[in-house]
């Protein structure tokens, strides 16, 4: 290493202390913020000096996708064609029963894929970088969805990148429902005592109402964030019963947000489609989106907006912690 | 052991290093702290000022990709680059065994000082971040910030 020079000079000493406490109380500044003067600086940062890095990650995620999954993806087009063809009649057919019953045509948002960049740095746990961003349609709290279900939401979003959370986030929230619609509550995240043992918790169930376990948990579409039929997890155990008002119960995630390296992102207008579905007429209520036959595998029963009726409960919108919001 | 311009840019090699494991690769976790050892290594070579400078920089970096705990990197790096440069009046050898040392030490110090600065919301528990992950982090570091100081070429005393 370089010679080792004391520093004997005291009043180069004492400007030494007093830069030293000069950047400790930026960095001190830095953890009390306000969120937005938070994001705003990682912004810069992201967007500047580890652009490179996050080019190359970009760059290394496309090159694995195409060299490993191009195979698997062929035999999911060839699926999705034989599907679609097999469906196309449906589509007319459905536009013929809505206009026979007065409805207004459902508002289809967009998904795009996306590749999933995460640092791994400490502090980063819950959150990860998206390669598309407000040119490709994304907006804060546009919702994120893997092959299995809900991944997260969208936090903030730049011309070509957004950043997003996944369910481990603590401020994570939504409103939730059995696959049957019978029963709603609230999803919140718990820590385990190691990261891998993070839960989702069912909460704010009916009392009366027992859900079995493996039960398939959705997004209800409550709070216009998330779309309705989202899966969410299973039932994995009662959690805790309330003195006769409420129960909660833990969930086996329908998916690992660490293993995620592609996922869709939700381009629509969800609030739009709020609105255009709540005009549908007296009765529907809070309808949205149903995304339910995304996963049919996990027998979600299609189309139950008629038992929609807008008696649900106001605490079961679900929510994530604006960021112009509470912070 | 080289000029300091060598040295210098063995220390800019580690940070570009770290983050291109961590980010460009993706790794994640398992890739070592070399940022840490980075800022550990230059701290015994600048003063307090302009290691804490150094410290509150990196620190910001590592925080561009935190969103639970934003901040949390920058005061954990700019504490661990001050204290490691007061070590010089401290502790003038730089010895093998010192080297070892200082760095598993300025690695567990700046894991604490990180989960203190990271708040109720986000810590994970204190046995798990502090005695299990960061003693075996700090180990997987120090081995890999070994390595870089050996091959690097800027220890100015031999290994014994």
């Amino acid at each position: 290493m370089p010679p080792y020079t004391p520093e004997n000079d005291e009043g180069v000493g004492r400007r030494q202390l007093a830069a030293a406490a000069l950047f400790l109380g930026l960095a001190f500044t830095s953890l009390f913020m306000p969120p937005d003067a938070q994001r705003q600086v990682g912004a810069t940062l992201r967007a500047s000096v580890l652009q490179p890095f996050i080019l190359v990650q970009e760059g290394l995620s496309q090159n694995r996708l195409r060299s490993h999954e191009a195979d698997a993806m062929r035999m999911r087009y060839d699926s999705v064609v034989g599907v679609l063809s097999s469906q196309s009649s449906l589509v007319e057919e459905n536009v013929r029963l809505r206009e026979l019953l007065e409805l207004s045509s459902r508002a289809t948002p967009e998904y795009r894929a996306a590749n999933v960049v995460r640092s791994g740095t400490q502090g980063s746990e819950s959150m990860y970088l998206l390669d598309i961003g407000s040119r490709d349609g994304v907006r804060v709290n546009s919702p994120v969805v893997g092959r299995d279900g809900l991944v997260g939401v969208v936090r903030e979003v730049r011309a070509n990148s957004a950043l997003g959370v996944d369910w481990t986030h603590p401020d994570f929230r939504v409103s939730a429902m059995t696959a049957d619609g019978e029963v709603y509550g609230m999803i919140e995240t718990r820590r385990g005592e190691y990261r891998e043992d993070d839960r989702l918790l069912l909460n704010g169930a009916p009392y009366h109402v027992a859900i079995e376990d493996g039960a398939l948990i959705v997004t209800s579409g409550l709070g216009g964030i998330y779309p309705r039929g989202i899966p969410l997890g299973r039932v994995h155990s009662l959690a805790e019963a309330d003195a006769g008002w409420r129960k909660s119960y833990w969930l086996e995630p329908a998916v690992r947000p660490g293993s995620m390296t592609q996922v869709l992102v939700a381009v629509g207008e969800v609030e739009e489609e709020h609105s255009a579905l709540a005009a549908d007429g007296p009765g529907q209520g809070p309808s949205v989106v149903d995304r339910s036959d995304f996963w049919p595998g996990d027998t979600i029963p299609l189309e139950r907006t008629g038992e929609w009726t807008g008696e649900r409960p106001a605490s079961g919108a679900d929510s994530i912690r604006d960021s112009a919001g509470e912070g | 052991m080289r000029g300091p311009l060598h040295f210098w840019v063995v220390i800019v090699l580690l940070i570009l290093l770290h983050f291109l494991l961590h980010v460009g690769l993706g790794i994640g976790t398992r890739a070592p702290d070399l940022l840490t050892i980075a800022l550990l290594l230059s701290a015994r070579e600048l003063r307090m000022g302009s290691a804490a400078g150094l410290g509150l920089f990196l620190g910001l970096l590592e925080d561009a990709f935190s969103i639970l705990a934003f901040g949390a990197n920058a005061v954990a790096m700019t504490v661990v680059a001050i204290l490691g440069s007061r070590t010089r009046d401290l502790f003038v050898g730089d010895s093998f065994l010192f080297l070892v040392c200082y760095l598993a030490l300025g690695k567990w110090t700046r894991d604490l000082v990180h989960w203190i600065a990271a708040g109720d919301g986000v810590q994970a528990a204190f046995v798990e971040a502090l005695l299990v992950r960061s003693p075996v982090a700090a180990l997987y570091a120090v081995a890999l910030g070994i390595v870089a100081v050996l091959f690097g070429g800027i220890l100015r005393e031999a290994p014994r």
